[in-house]
């Protein structure tokens, strides 16, 4: 069946108003979710499983894909608003959302993250639609060579992350590789840095450290600030983005959907990757670098597209193999299962009315996101306006219920604390908390995708350069590093 | 509160007339006054994970069954043994806490818990089904058409030359090790988080073998990018009757590496509740609906381990051969 016909018969499918009302109500949940910090998508998507069970396949799989997608609106609400990422990809828009949200400018933020995560998330969508197979094929050869070249440029692009001194960025990515080394070594199975402790046995929660690191920490630096009331009280100026900001944004959002969508097909890639991959590329190209973590619009505009483009992109994979790219992606195949459908290679064949279906709705879930985020821009805004000592309890509950509920495991909320007071003394110190987050997300793929690499190769490491596409990437890794010293990574203060 | 009691006569009024028409065994014998909240199927595993279906499905048809609440909840952390250790020391044994366990389990009792507590301190009390590991070859590369002697001939003349996936510390390295002291093969393993991982790798041209559960593979399969080679089990899968045991092929009895799901509960459970919630579970697994949907899944029902008994002293055994690979191989002292 080509695209075409097969979008049509998706469309067919999902518009029917029971389809369109689950489609819907995945869309609201997942702003929700996004919006909340510590909640999660894959939290909300295992709570909510149970009841899609009663609905039919089609209905139940466009209302969890929409809570996915959906969260990805939503994270970056409260990035701009409170500096305290919604969800791990969202961790990147603090940087200069925040500081446009502290200039008066949250609705021009929200705005630009709205539309280009409506765009990128269109964008992704048409690529799915016309290119799946082609991609599919494409994405099952990366293999241990392929996934260590990305992960060694994604290392390279947290380099671009650092916004003050550059051997602190250094010394917190490292730090951020050790504090990934705790748990089972994938290559032997022994333990590293566990200390005999049956907790550490499988690492450290990534959700418990965001919200320690991020939200916990935020909250704790903003005791000290209660006398001044709220955050921007009398200084909110324009709700909308201006013709300013949509001249510095289309770019960026053009090449966050292109990068986006593509890491999201490569297995080590997701939306966590893709958002700061983008925020890298966009402080690497700018012409002022040093406006980046000062609030520049492209550092929000970049990334929010990104991580939409990648969940469209985590699609592929997913629905043509069967191959979960992520833990969201693996929670999605196994409601699959429990309705009684065998997601592989096959599928899109067996079940083009399912296949279709779920690609039609997220068209359609995306026109309801758009319609849904925009007026709720307004009544962010106003969320400012809350006191301090309201606010940040609020938040501060809604991370510890959010953390608990992913795992169920107390333990989970010590990390959390643990993060939250090392945070508060780290930004006290200056230190940049983004590369540590990047690092942790990144080590344990790198670490394993080379050793994997080693031990699959007759002539050593010679086996990275061979396989053209991990050499390429490896290049572009080097080049961007080396660029790295052309330009300092320390504007800050430094006049250009 | 007052709709309660109607809405529980109803459902047992609905269980009653599945009963009187299906071929159920026996009505489950329900405790006084029990079960008054909903009862909790703990899932050590993450949401999504074969564990974690097994689990909601089972679920769905005990609820059928007995008219009860089931929540599942995912306790996870510590690769299971966050969960396992929860069940063990922490459940209350009021019978409000039912375990969906794999025999993993026994791997972290025997060599992970350090003595703090042992999978004594949970009673099975029904067993669900089964999933035996499958070695799966390339159809392209060096193993193309040959059988697993073959491959094994191959990785002794050729050592280290074959590319095996396999998961670190688990039953994919033990099955791995047991072939290669047998045979004198020696094959390249490349380690992988997860036996789905591996056969993605498999498919991709990144290894020449994968292991496996059906479920991980079949899809796979059916498409014709991968090729069986022979399966870790006590007998054929059902679903593929051509593809031999490895006890089969080569000659053996001990080649048997499978997971076995089932439900525990903490030591200390009042009888009257253990055997209730085990019936309302064998009861479930009788219902051809679930067989089907597990089918589906790629899980088999092993009968030798069907009924109350059958399971505490089949699992008893299994345990036992476990803990003597353990010695044998010098990873239990």
């Amino acid at each position: 069946m080509d695209a075409i016909t097969g979008l049509a018969t998706g469309f067919s499918v999902i518009l029917t108003p029971a389809n369109l009302y689950y489609c819907f109500l995945g869309s609201l949940i997942g702003t929700l979710v996004g919006v909340l910090p510590g909640v999660g998508p894959l939290a909300a998507l295992a709570l909510l499983m149970p009841v899609t069970f009663v609905l039919t396949p089609v209905a139940g799989m466009a209302m969890l894909a929409a809570i996915f997608y959906g969260a990805m609106y939503g994270g970056s609400t409260t990035s701009v608003l409170v500096n305290i990422p919604g969800e791990a990809a969202s961790v990147v828009t603090c940087l200069d959302g925040h500081q446009l949200a502290r200039q008066g400018r949250a609705g021009a933020a929200l705005g630009i993250a709205a539309l280009g995560s409506f765009f990128a998330g269109t964008v992704s969508l048409i690529a799915l639609t016309f290119f799946a197979p082609a991609l599919t094929a494409i994405a099952i050869r990366f293999g241990p060579p392929e996934n260590f070249a990305l992960m060694v440029l994604g290392l390279v692009c947290t380099l671009y992350m650092i916004t003050g001194s550059a051997i602190k960025g250094v010394l917190m990515i490292a730090l951020g590789f050790l504090a990934a080394a705790i748990g089972i070594d994938v290559v032997n199975g022994k333990e590293r840095f566990t200390f005999d402790s049956i907790q550490l046995t499988a690492g450290i929660e990534l959700l418990a450290v965001v919200i320690g690191l991020f939200g916990v920490s935020e909250i704790l630096a903003n005791v000290e600030t209660l006398a001044r009331n709220t955050l921007v009280a009398d200084r909110i100026r324009g709700l909308w983005p201006t013709r300013e900001d949509w001249r510095a944004s289309w770019k960026p959002i053009l090449r966050g959907s292109g990068l986006g969508f593509v890491l999201g097909i490569v297995p080590g890639g997701g939306p966590v990757t893709a958002s700061f991959m983008s925020y890298a590329l966009e402080r690497r190209i700018a012409d002022e670098p040093q406006r980046f973590g000062q609030g520049a619009m492209e550092g929000v505009a970049g990334p929010e597209a990104a991580n939409n483009a990648a969940v469209g992109g985590s699609k592929i994979p997913q629905l043509s193999l069967g191959i979960p790219g992520n833990a969201v992606t693996a929670l999605l195949l196994g409601s699959l299962v429990i309705h009684g459908i065998q997601p592989g290679p096959l599928f899109m064949s067996q079940r083009p009315d399912l296949f279709w279906g779920v690609v039609a709705s997220m068209y359609v879930g995306n026109v309801f996101l758009l319609v849904l985020n925009l007026p709720l821009v307004g009544l962010w805004v106003q969320l400012l306006r809350i006191p301090y000592r309201v606010l940040f309890p609020l938040v501060l509950l809604l991370s510890v219920v959010g953390t608990y509920s992913a795992n169920k495991n107390l333990f989970d909320l010590w990390v959390m604390l643990g993060f939250g007071i090392a945070g508060y003394v780290l930004k006290k110190l200056e230190y940049d908390l983004a590369p540590f987050v990047i690092a942790f997300v990144l080590a344990p793929l790198l670490e394993q995708s080379l050793r994997q690499s080693l031990v699959m190769s007759p002539h050593g490491a010679l086996l990275l350069a061979q396989r053209p596409a991990s050499a390429a990437l490896l290049v572009v890794a080097a080049v961007l590093a080396l660029l790295m010293f052309r330009r300092p990574a320390i504007p800050k203060g430094v006049p250009s | 509160m007052t709709r309660r009691p109607l809405l529980k006569t109803l459902a047992a009024a609905a269980v009653a007339s599945l009963f009187a028409t299906a071929t159920f065994a026996q009505a489950p014998n329900r405790p006084q006054g029990f079960p008054s909240q909903p009862i909790e199927y703990t899932v050590v595993y993450p949401a999504g994970g074969g564990m974690d279906v097994t689990a909601r499905l089972l679920a769905k048809y005990a609820e059928k069954v007995s008219g009860d609440r089931i929540v599942v909840n995912n306790r996870t952390g510590g690769a299971g043994m966050v969960g396992h250790a929860y069940l063990a020391q922490q459940a209350k044994p009021d019978g409000y806490t039912v375990g969906i366990v794999a025999n993993l389990l026994w791997g972290d009792a025997m060599l992970r818990a350090q003595g703090k507590w042992a999978y004594t301190d949970l009673e099975p009390i029904a067993y669900v089904n089964s999933d035996a590991l499958t070695w799966v070859g390339a159809t392209e590369g060096v193993v193309k058409g040959r059988a697993l002697k073959d491959v094994l001939a191959m990785a002794k003349d050729k050592p280290g030359t074959i590319r095996v996936a396999t998961v670190p510390g688990s039953m994919w390295e033990y099955l791995v090790e047991q072939l290669e002291t047998a045979s004198g093969a020696k094959f390249l393993r490349v380690p992988f988080q997860g036996g789905g991982a591996g056969i993605t790798a498999l498919v991709g041209g990144n290894v020449d073998v994968a292991q496996g559960f059906l479920a991980e593979y079949r899809g796979h399969l059916e498409a014709g990018k991968l090729a069986p080679l022979a399966v870790a089990a006590t007998s054929r899968l059902p679903t593929l009757k051509d593809l031999p045991t490895f006890n089969e092929a080569l000659g053996g009895n001990d080649y048997v590496w499978n997971v076995i799901r089932f439900a525990v509960v903490p030591k200390g459970t009042p009888p009257d509740r253990k055997a209730y919630l085990g019936a309302v579970i064998t009861a479930a697994m009788k219902d051809p609906e679930l067989r089907a949907e597990y089918a589906k899944m790629g899980a088999y029902f092993d009968p030798s381990l069907d009924g109350s008994n059958a399971v505490a002293a089949g699992l008893e055994k299994y345990a036992g051969q476990e803990r003597e690979f353990y010695r044998k191989t010098g990873r239990l002292k």
